[in-house]
């Protein structure tokens, strides 16, 4: 008889207060080893890495651009599948026919089925958090303004738990070996649909989850000015309702006793409740400059500006930008410097390039919105440029030439219309007496002037400058002061433009 | 007494229970019958029926050009993908294995059937409608994501065989954003492309010869 000595001594009764709480963690620990969820993280880190990491390392390491994709693509990836795991999760009981054998235990079922969620849960949140620090910390490294994004993140693990409900609900409700790919397929289907609702400009639409800021490009927000939490928190409030209503209605058909029972019915109103109040808000949505605006949530406080220094080139005519798009200063520069330095110091030539946030936007069919472009003013002359909606380079497959592309089709026409005129034609041609799309020779002498500059400048066609007829008179004209030295044009520009822009000098005088 | 004896039924007992003993014929069907209950391959038809209804309201209100014409279709495509990949599942198992001398044709059997009738389902869903890609492309696409999951059930067993055309759906979502070319993400080519349908059939002609050699992985507890 030696082996009664070896047993640990008991010293009295468990503590019943303890047992609770001890059972319930001891069950989350059960249901964290033996979850698939678990076994997905591998697939999961690598859809992660390829339909976020990946994009999100191509772009500008701009804390709005990264954080879009945090919510927008791994949401698109992680939540079917998270959903169908979650389904095959819940209707582990059902499928082997266990379901009898743990409904008769102690511990409510419902308590039991919560652990199972939560444990399911709980490995969906560590792939979709861990791939957030991965690209937040990367960016944190990279960036050369602003901090995280969190409230994309906040509505991101909102709707991994409200994934998890939805398919551990649906799994445990119909068990069966098609519930989990039904359900994935029902997500994938959801947020699609979701897609094409805000697409046809559904305004309760807007609480969809992968919709960051409605049709507002993601560098139009969190850089002048805070981000704009208010359909983040609708979002916030409709996903949590809306694992909470489906969870609470778990507990109605599962809980044991009369209070557990309240308890999840309590749950679903309150679920209910809370997810329609976020659709509701959701409807009063309007787009503004700086992001959604939710009057009922809004702090007009988020609409002052932030402060910041900008970064600006050494140039004749400097081009200063907000410090996020620090990296873009050279293919900016680039761009726009051919032209800015034909008409540095000429009257009402731009003395700054200073970039500024869109401020005006107009609505378009299918959500699609416009925003304000470049504009010149103030004295002395500054041009304000908007950089918001363009694409960038490393978005997509534009690359830097691309985009010193883009800017150069934007700016420079502007800046020649401006400076130069020539952009209609004359009172003459339109009363017929000459030929509709002729121009009067003054304006004709402008375009000559025009198109010789655009051409120094690298302009590309079709560009907004109008095209000289080639081989006429104006064409060659336009040639043979593009072909003079740089020197010569800045002079003679010196000391006619406010003869051509004033529409006195003809085809005839010019060099 | 000799033991060849044991194998027949006795002589007397059809007659008896007023049944007469069922010929190698009806014996087939009957095993084709048993086959496709256990596949819960009834209820796989009747989803892909229900499919073939989304896939017909879907195309009446998406639009027919841009990501989401495509993204719609193909999502039903992989589900009817997946719906075949997880009937492969046995609820016997080994001794299914060690017994079964038909199991190769009855599995080669069941998939052609539910792959056909993924056709047909979404064929007629996407009738006298306008479908991106067209009809040559779903074809190629449903064929390519079933081979997936056919290999993703041999892989991974047959209830986790739904994993493989999920993913990569969201491969190809973010190939159609990213405008990839790869014939090896065959989604994003042409319907016409003979790289893109030359890698869907070898996928699909891999997953059928591996489910039907060696069926789904059976998967411990299941």
């Amino acid at each position: 008889m030696t082996a009664a000595t070896d047993a640990p001594v008991r010293h009295g009764p468990p503590r019943a207060a303890s047992t609770g709480p001890l059972t319930a963690a001891r069950l989350l620990r059960i249901e964290l080893r033996r979850n698939a969820m678990l076994w997905m993280l591998p697939l999961l880190a690598a859809l992660f890495w390829f339909s976020t990491y990946r994009p999100s390392m191509a772009l500008p390491p701009w804390w709005n651009l990264r954080g879009t994709l945090l919510q927008q693509q791994a949401l698109l990836g992680f939540a079917p599948l998270m959903a169908g795991v979650a389904a095959w999760m819940g209707s582990r009981e059902g499928r082997r026919g266990t379901a009898d054998l743990v409904g008769v235990t102690a511990l409510p079922r419902w308590a039991g089925q919560l652990a199972t969620w939560a444990a399911t849960t709980c490995w969906a949140m560590v792939a979709y958090l861990g791939g957030v620090a991965v690209v937040y910390g990367i960016t944190a490294r990279q960036a050369t303004w602003g901090g995280p994004l969190g409230w994309p993140v906040a509505v991101g693990a909102a709707m991994v738990a409200a994934s998890c409900a939805l398919g551990f609900a649906a799994g445990t409700l119909v068990p069966s070996r098609f519930s989990a790919p039904l359900v994935a397929v029902t997500v994938f289907l959801a947020l699609a649909a979701g897609a094409i609702a805000i697409e046809h400009n559904s305004t309760y639409a807007q609480i969809w989850p992968l919709n960051v800021q409605g049709a507002l490009p993601p560098d139009t927000f969190g850089t002048f000015s805070p981000y704009l939490p208010d359909l983040a928190i609708t979002q916030v409030l409709f996903l949590a309702g809306l694992a909470a209503a489906v969870l609470g209605a778990l507990g109605l058909r599962a809980a044991g006793g009369r209070w557990l029972r309240c308890a999840a019915a309590v749950a679903a109103a309150a679920g209910l409740a809370a997810a329609g109040t976020g659709v509701g808000l959701a409807g009063t949505a309007r787009p503004e400059a700086h992001g959604i605006v939710i009057p009922t949530l809004h702090d007009t406080a988020n609409d002052k500006p932030i402060a910041y220094t900008p970064v600006c080139s050494q140039a004749a005519v400097p081009v200063c930008l907000h410090p996020a798009y620090r990296s873009l200063l050279p293919a900016v520069t680039a761009a726009l410097d051919p032209l800015l330095s034909e008409v540095a110091g000429l009257p009402g030539a731009p003395v700054r390039v200073w970039q500024v946030a869109s401020t005006h936007l107009q609505q378009r069919p299918h959500n699609g919105i416009e925003l304000s472009g470049p504009v010149i003013g103030g004295s002395p002359p500054v041009v304000s440029l908007p950089l918001s909606g363009m694409a960038l380079p490393g978005e997509g497959h534009t690359t830097a030439a691309e985009f010193i592309r883009q800017l150069r089709s934007q700016v420079p026409p502007m800046l020649l219309n401006t400076l130069i005129g020539g952009d209609q034609l004359d009172t003459n041609g339109q009363q017929g007496s000459r030929s509709a799309r002729q121009p009067s020779p003054s304006v004709l002498a402008q375009q000559v002037i025009k198109a010789a500059l655009a051409q120094v400048a690298g302009v590309p066609p079709d560009s907004g400058v109008p095209p000289l007829p080639p081989g006429s008179p104006a064409d060659a004209a336009a040639k043979r002061f593009a072909a003079l030295p740089a020197a010569a044009r800045h002079a003679w520009l010196v000391d006619h433009l406010t003869r051509l822009r004033a529409g006195q000098i003809t085809l005839g005088e010019l060099p | 007494m000799t033991p060849a004896g044991v194998d027949r039924p006795p002589s007397g007992l059809a007659s008896a229970t007023g049944m007469r003993p069922a010929g190698p014929r009806l014996a087939g069907l009957r095993l084709v019958r048993l086959y496709l209950a256990s596949r819960r391959a009834l209820t796989c038809l009747l989803v892909l029926v229900a499919f073939a209804v989304v896939l017909r309201t879907a195309l009446h209100w998406m639009p027919r050009s841009g990501l989401a014409s495509r993204q719609l279709p193909l999502t039903i495509q992989a589900g009817a993908a997946a719906l075949i990949g997880v009937t492969t599942r046995s609820p016997f198992g080994e001794p299914e294995r060690a017994t079964g001398r038909w199991l190769p044709l009855l599995r080669l059997g069941t998939v052609t059937l539910l792959a056909g009738a993924a056709v047909g389902a979404l064929v007629a869903g996407s009738a006298s409608a306008h479908l991106a890609g067209g009809t040559l492309g779903m074809l190629r696409d449903l064929a390519g994501l079933t081979g997936i999951a056919l290999l993703t059930a041999a892989l991974l067993g047959g209830t986790l065989a739904w994993v493989g055309p999920l993913a990569y759906l969201v491969v190809t979502l973010h190939a159609l954003q990213a405008a990839w070319t790869t014939p090896w993400v065959w989604p994003v080519r042409p319907p016409d492309d003979r790289g893109a349908a030359l890698c869907a059939a070898l996928v699909l002609a891999a997953g059928v010869a591996v489910i039907t050699m060696r069926g789904a992985r059976d998967t411990a507890g299941e």
